[in-house]
Formats: structure tokens, C-alpha cells, sequence
């Protein structure tokens, strides 16, 4: 049982899962990190136009890199904390149940 | 908008070993008890969902191009358009830059190619085809001296003939067209030119 697994069950299972999703990518869309990131698809996407034999996964794969390092700090940190809020309180609720 | 992966991998990993509730619940309280797994949770969270939401921008992005909307959001390059529909700014001329001097509008006559105020047109047009009570018998008498002539001469000089017969109400025409128009003087020289024209052919 990897960590993967367990935190990916257990958050879709109580519902943070789409929570936390939902405050990320208003704080993305926010700080207009999402824009950025439109605009790097777009122009990887413009690039890559002749070539037929690289596959959305290599495209996607050759973006994500560029994208995590354009979101902002604060805005990182914030959502880790809040990430870390989330799960800690369902353990709260959990032992306290 | 972001595309489901790691939710089937864990559904497909579910189907292999059976979980229950309880025991997944339980797994995820022993890895957070420690700081070092929650903060490893944490940041594992916050990765998958980040990449979730390039994936998503990312197939959007490509959605909108194999649509073509790409370049339909791109829009046309304007370079033409811009001198050709640039709104004039200048203060005696309209926005398309045409002066906004008002031009007299004046119409040529179909029946005899003179110039005559759009406002004049259909009386004259009236007077010049020989419709309507008071012209009939200017009309009449045009052609009468039309088939008149046409029989002597030939039919160039005919035209010309029967220009010259309707120069009675051709020249209170001139006086109607825009550029001198004076209501008293047109008549007078229309009972005279009547008169005299009574007398010519008569």
C-alpha cells in the first residue's frame, strides 16, 4: 500500500478530494496561473503542428515540468497548508468518531 | 475538465485487492499520524491535482485546435481592414471620411437625359412623359410634331426635332434643377414658351 493509493482512495472516498480541487483551481485561475498555462499549450501546441507522431502524453509531459514551476509561491504554500488543514481535520473527526 | 487517471487506477487497484471503508480510513490515519506523512500526503495531493489541471488546460488547448477554434479565437489579422475602416475624425467630414457638405441630389431624366432635382424629379418626369391632366396636351402635341417630322427627315434629326418641340417644359426644367430654381420666372416662361410653341406648330 503506497502512499499514492492510500491518500487517493481515502480523498475520494470522503469527499476532499473535489473540495481541495475546487480551491485549487480558483486560486489558480486567481492568479491567472491557468492563463499562463493556456498560453504555453497554445504555443507548444503551434510548435508541434507538422509533427503527427508525438502524442498528447509527450506533449502533456513536456508542459507539466514548465507549469508547476509557474505557479507562484504563495499561492503554493497556501494550498499546501490548506491540503494539510483538510486532511488533518478529517483525522480529528475520524478518532474523535 | 481534469481527466480522471488516478481515480481509475484506484478503482482498478480497489478491484484487485477488496477494500472496505473502514480499512482504507484506517490506512490514511496510520500515514498522516506521523508530520512526515502528512506533509508527504499533502504534497502528493497537491501534485496530482496540479497536473490534473494541465492535463486539463492542456487538452482543452488542443480540443480548441483540432476544432480549428484556435485560430477562430486568434482572430484575423486586421492590417487592411484598419485603413479601410478606420473612422474619420476630421470636423467637416463624416465617419467614413465623406464630406458632410450637403451635395445636391440631382436625378437625369430617362426621357430626356437632362439633370433634375430629386425633388422635381416626378413632377417633370410627369410633364416630360405627357401623363397627367395639364401635360396631355403638351404630350400630344410632341407627338404630333414627332410623327410630323419623322416623315421628312431622318430619325436623328427627329430626336433632335422633337427635343427642340418639348423645349417648352425642358426650360422651366432647367430653372427647376437645384442649381438656380426661381418658382415665379417658371410660370411665366412656361405660358410663354407654350404660347410660343402654339404658334410654331400651329
Amino acid at each position: 500500500m503506497t502512499v499514492s493509493d492510500a491518500v487517493d482512495q481515502y480523498t475520494i472516498m470522503s469527499g476532499d478530494r473535489s473540495k481541495i480541487k475546487d480551491l485549487l483551481c480558483n486560486r489558480l485561475t486567481e492568479c491567472g496561473w491557468r492563463d499562463e498555462v493556456r498560453l504555453l499549450c497554445r504555443n507548444i501546441l503551434l510548435d508541434k503542428t507538422g509533427n503527427n507522431s508525438v502524442t498528447v502524453e509527450q506533449l502533456i509531459a513536456e508542459v507539466t515540468p514548465k507549469a508547476r514551476t509557474l505557479v507562484p509561491d504563495a499561492v503554493k504554500k497556501e494550498l499546501l497548508m490548506k491540503i494539510r488543514t483538510i486532511l488533518a481535520e478529517n483525522e480529528a473527526e475520524n478518532n474523535s468518531n | 475538465m481534469q481527466p480522471l487517471g488516478s481515480t481509475t487506477t484506484t478503482a482498478a487497484t480497489a478491484a484487485q485487492v477488496p477494500m472496505t471503508a473502514a480499512a482504507i480510513t484506517s490506512n490514511f490515519q496510520e500515514l498522516i499520524k506521523e508530520p512526515k506523512g502528512l506533509d508527504e500526503a499533502a504534497n502528493y495531493l497537491y501534485q496530482t491535482l496540479v497536473d490534473d489541471a494541465v492535463a486539463g488546460i492542456f487538452i482543452e488547448t488542443h480540443h480548441l485546435r483540432k476544432t480549428n477554434n484556435l485560430t477562430a479565437l486568434d482572430g484575423v489579422c486586421e492590417e487592411n481592414a484598419e485603413s479601410t475602416y478606420r473612422i474619420c475624425e476630421m470636423p467637416n467630414l463624416d465617419i467614413f471620411g465623406i464630406s458632410t457638405a450637403k451635395k445636391p441630389m440631382d436625378c437625369t431624366c430617362p426621357n430626356c437625359d437632362r439633370l433634375v432635382a430629386a425633388a422635381r424629379f416626378a413632377p417633370h418626369l410627369e410633364k416630360c412623359m405627357g401623363m397627367g391632366r395639364n401635360s396631355s396636351r403638351i404630350a400630344s402635341r410632341r407627338l404630333a410634331t414627332k410623327e410630323g417630322t419623322s416623315a421628312s427627315s431622318s430619325s436623328s434629326s427627329t430626336y433632335l426635332q422633337s427635343g427642340n418641340a418639348g423645349g417648352t417644359d425642358d426650360e422651366d426644367d432647367v430653372d427647376w434643377s437645384s442649381d438656380k430654381r426661381k418658382k415665379k420666372s417658371t410660370q411665366n416662361s412656361r405660358n410663354n414658351g407654350s404660347k410660343k410653341n402654339n404658334g410654331k406648330t400651329f
